[in-house]
């Protein structure tokens, strides 16, 4: 590359590929920064929940409805692990609300941390340590000047329509408002009667949710192993740490940054440490702004 | 040595946003030393707001505060902590997991007091609140009320406490409990010339306690004076039937 | 025989035990024990951070590492006895800690565990990524301290360093310093009122507890001979955090108990690997949730069944 002009074409390709991974490591993001949100809780379990999604499809298409039908087994994937993580939130955290937990912060983060770690193992208990590959959900194809597998065009497309149908329901729907009203007033939107605690259970269902859908939609990419959601779980929290809390837009934003960087770190810097590029821009952003570029200071004493 | 005409505490044209809320307009009050002084208003006038500023918990847009004519505003809460002046919370704001005697010694260990000093006068401070069988009591078993008499008697163990600001410090606080803070705001007051601001809804209290009374409405001071000379001000009567 | 001779009575026939034990102990225990303690360092130091202070703190493991690699590094590149690099690492870790530690002090719990997340993955990608200069994956050799593969030596250095370290954050807690922290966790805003420097203290929190971090790490990468990117995984962390809460969550023993009781049960249960991490997290989840103390408090409150019962309750516990 040396005193060559810019590949216009190679960069172009780089750049949608960064893109698209940085769309899918939002969904992740989506689902962290929603639970924090109404709960005030940073879930540090979500990438076992995305683990689950994806050993659910792959059980699905392997041996319930057949791969043509995976589609239907993204929807049902990410329903099981709702319920899953709603009955979580009703042994777990709703105790924090309900005046039985005194130090909340420190035992929300403590619970997730050991839920993840027992969710993993019981994972290689249940499933061996082996990896399970998925059959591909479609046929390579191009976007734009990238050509790219079936399975990133169906991740890239299932995920924009995930956020799509996420945003709008929150948006516009008026369930999706009673959140906003959770997250922004909790004790004055109960005297509205709003019942709380049902909507706790929900966000938190919900917020898995879409970490399991994008298990069970990545799962030909990731493949399916205990430690599938390793690697999702960082980048997601990795641009939360970019995004800071609170803003979804933000979470957009830095994920395409964080996709991006990375694409164009490992393609023009080096391949081998895909990992060390968006902790580069992390550590950039943090150093100008610690709550994140969009996110909202809590006053700290 | 403090000019009598300058006040103990200034307050000057205090401004204090959140956001589009004008939490306080504009505020000016005074307090001449060893004055017990009430602050009182409907609710949502700005009363805490007021006090979070004096006491370093906020920073003003705009105004300023001094306190034996130097200047405060602005500064941290243990600083302001450090000059003598005290404070309680609305709801008591006691170290949960340390016991009543571990409470009490904070402010004498900031202060630089020796442990057998401090231990020796939280000691006494718990005698008087009647607290003494509770002192090795962790503080989360303990009552609101007697969380509120703990925050109090707390802030007697500052040593150079000159200001001793309270929120609410009667808020659904039992009989008997009122009774020793009453008293030991009396003591305070009459044996080491402590200056008080006191915030309180309890009219009938105020009116005994209080030499003078500020009353808040909507963020702005609207009258000032005595508990009777303000009680039949019309601006007052409105702003607490108004709403 | 009143409590606190009870106490100081148990504590020496404890530390009794431990230096008799090597005598009937296989080198292979020993090895265990000594891992063990650098682990009960780890907790205890953490503890002082997350548990008294309540800054919950996700990066306790990398300031080892960072202690580990500091030593390690200065011998092999600049050649530097122990007794340089040792105080090298130590000073590297607080000063990184440091710069850490001010930066948590503008954002509140949650976001200073995420924050100290990131920098643990920061510094663990760093080391993996910088091979030529770190020795990447591969791991970097350090030169042993005893030069010998023996682990007796090791187990009672590791043994004075555990009861160094116990002793001085004892000495800390009982002291005004200990009364501060104490009052941070508790409530940050009524301690600054009551004219706590909050910010001071709550960077000499991260300082020491990284530091004491750092010095046994490095003591530690001296003592296995191979160091690597590993000692900076989020497991490390994880583990860090079962071994205070099955301990007990800010007590004094509590870290050194949970860490030594559950690497032993770690090592007993050697076979089924995820079983036993399945049963520690298990125990966790309904420690936290249920029980709140850890066997610290169990031992508490077994001992209060048996007729102790007019004892002080501070969560100050020895």
């Amino acid at each position: 590359m040396e005193g060559a002009a810019i590949d216009y074409h190679l960069f172009s390709q780089f750049l949608i590929s960064g893109i698209i991974m940085g769309i899918l490591y939002c969904l992740m993001s989506m689902g962290i920064n929603f639970i924090y949100g109404i709960m005030k809780v940073i879930n540090w379990s979500m990438g076992e929940f995305f683990m689950i999604g994806a050993y659910v499809q792959y059980l699905l298409i392997t041996y319930i409805i057949g791969p043509q039908f995976w589609f239907a087994g993204i929807l049902i994937a990410a329903f099981v692990v709702f319920v899953l993580g709603a009955v979580v939130q009703q042994l777990l955290i709703r105790p924090m609300f309900v005046g039985i937990i005194e130090a909340k912060m420190e035992y929300a983060t403590i619970v997730t941390i050991s839920l993840a770690i027992f969710l993993r193992n019981m994972a290689v208990l249940i499933g061996g340590p082996y990896i399970y590959t998925p059959p591909d959900y479609a046929g390579p194809t191009q976007l734009l000047t990238l050509p790219i597998s079936g399975n990133r065009m169906v991740g890239l497309v299932g995920a924009l329509i995930i956020l799509g149908i996420f945003y709008y329901f929150i948006k516009k729907t008026w369930s999706g408002k009673a959140f906003q009203g959770v997250a922004q007033n909790r004790s004055g939107v109960q005297t509205a009667g709003v019942n709380v605690l049902k909507y706790d259970t929900l966000a938190f269902g919900l917020g898995t949710a879409l970490a399991g859908a994008g298990g069970a939609l990545l799962a030909p990419i990731f493949l399916v192993h205990p430690m599938c959601g390793l690697v999702p779980t960082v980048r997601g929290f990795e641009i939360i740490v970019i995004a800071g809390l609170g803003s979804i837009p933000g979470i957009l934003i830095a994920g395409l940054s964080l996709g991006i960087a990375e694409s164009l770190g490992s393609a023009f810097i080096n391949p081998s440490f895909v990992d060390i590029y968006g902790f580069i821009l992390l550590v950039i952003v943090l150093l100008i702004k610690p709550y994140g570029l969009f996110g909202k200071p809590e006053r700290a004493v | 040595m403090q000019d009598k005409r300058t006040p103990f505490l200034d307050v000057k044209n205090i401004v204090k946003k959140f956001g589009g809320l004008v939490a306080n307009n504009n505020v000016n009050l005074q307090i001449g030393k060893g004055e017990i002084r009430g602050l009182i208003g409907p609710n949502g006038s700005g009363k805490t707001t007021l006090i979070n500023v004096i006491t370093g918990i906020y920073e003003p847009e705009n105004g300023g505060i001094y306190f034996a004519g130097k200047r405060i505003d602005g500064l941290q809460a243990d600083v302001i902590a450090s000059m003598g002046i005290m404070r309680t919370f609305q709801v008591a704001r006691v170290f949960r997991d340390m016991t009543v005697l571990e409470n009490m010694l904070i402010p004498a260990f900031c202060q630089g007091q020796s442990r057998k000093e401090a231990v020796g006068r939280a000691e006494e401070l718990l005698d008087f609140a009647l607290l003494t069988r509770l002192k090795d009591t962790q503080a989360k078993s303990l009552s609101g009320g007697q969380n509120m008499l703990l925050q109090i008697v707390r802030g007697f163990m500052n040593r150079s406490l000159q200001l001793y600001v309270m929120d609410e410090p009667f808020a659904g606080v039992h009989q008997s409990i009122k009774g020793i803070i009453l008293k030991s705001i009396k003591m305070m007051n009459d044996e080491k010339g402590v200056t008080f601001l006191i915030i309180s809804h309890e009219m009938p209290t105020v009116s005994t306690l209080c030499d003078k009374v500020t009353v808040l409405a909507k963020g702005e001071l609207i009258a000032e004076g005595t508990m009777e000379e303000i009680a039949n001000e019309p601006q007052v009567i409105d702003a607490y039937l108004g709403g | 025989m009143n409590l606190l001779n009870l106490k100081i009575f148990g504590l020496l026939a404890v530390v009794a035990v431990a230096l008799v034990l090597p005598v009937g102990l296989s080198e292979y225990w020993q090895y265990v024990l000594t891992v063990s303690f650098f682990y009960a360092i780890m907790a205890a130091s953490w503890n002082l951070l997350g548990g008294y202070t309540g800054q919950f703190s996700l990066a306790q493991h990398t300031f080892g590492m960072i202690g580990a690699y500091t030593s390690a590094l200065l011998m092999d590149k600049a050649g530097a006895p122990l007794w340089i690099t040792i105080p090298a690492a130590v000073v590297l870790t607080m000063i990184l800690s440091l710069i850490l530690g001010i930066i948590c002090l503008r954002v509140a719990g949650l976001y200073l565990a995420l924050i100290t997340w990131a920098f643990a993955e920061v510094v663990r990608n760093y080391s993996r990524m910088h091979y030529t200069f770190t020795g990447g994956d591969r791991g970097l050799d350090a030169p042993l301290i005893f030069g010998t593969l023996q682990p007796t030596p090791y187990y009672y250095f590791f043994l004075g360093l555990t009861i160094l370290v116990v002793a001085f954050i004892y000495v800390l807690m009982r002291s005004r310093i200990g009364f501060y922290l104490r009052s941070i966790r508790d409530d940050a805003i009524a301690a600054r009122s009551m004219g706590v420097n909050i910010v001071r203290y709550k960077v000499l929190a991260f300082i020491v507890a990284s530091g004491i971090a750092g010095l046994a790490g490095a003591f530690y990468g001296h003592s296995i001979g191979l160091i690597s990117p590993v000692l900076g995984d989020f497991n490390e962390m994880a583990m860090i955090i079962i071994f205070v809460v099955i301990g007990g969550m800010r007590t004094q023993a509590g870290p050194v108990v949970g860490a030594i009781a559950v690497r032993i049960t770690m090592e007993l249960l050697r076979e089924q690997s995820e079983i036993r991490i399945i049963i520690l997290s298990a125990l966790v989840i309904i420690i936290m949730r249920f029980f709140n103390g850890g066997l610290m408090e169990l031992v508490r409150r077994v001992r209060k069944l048996f007729g102790r019962d007019r004892e002080p309750v501070s969560a100050y516990q020895d």
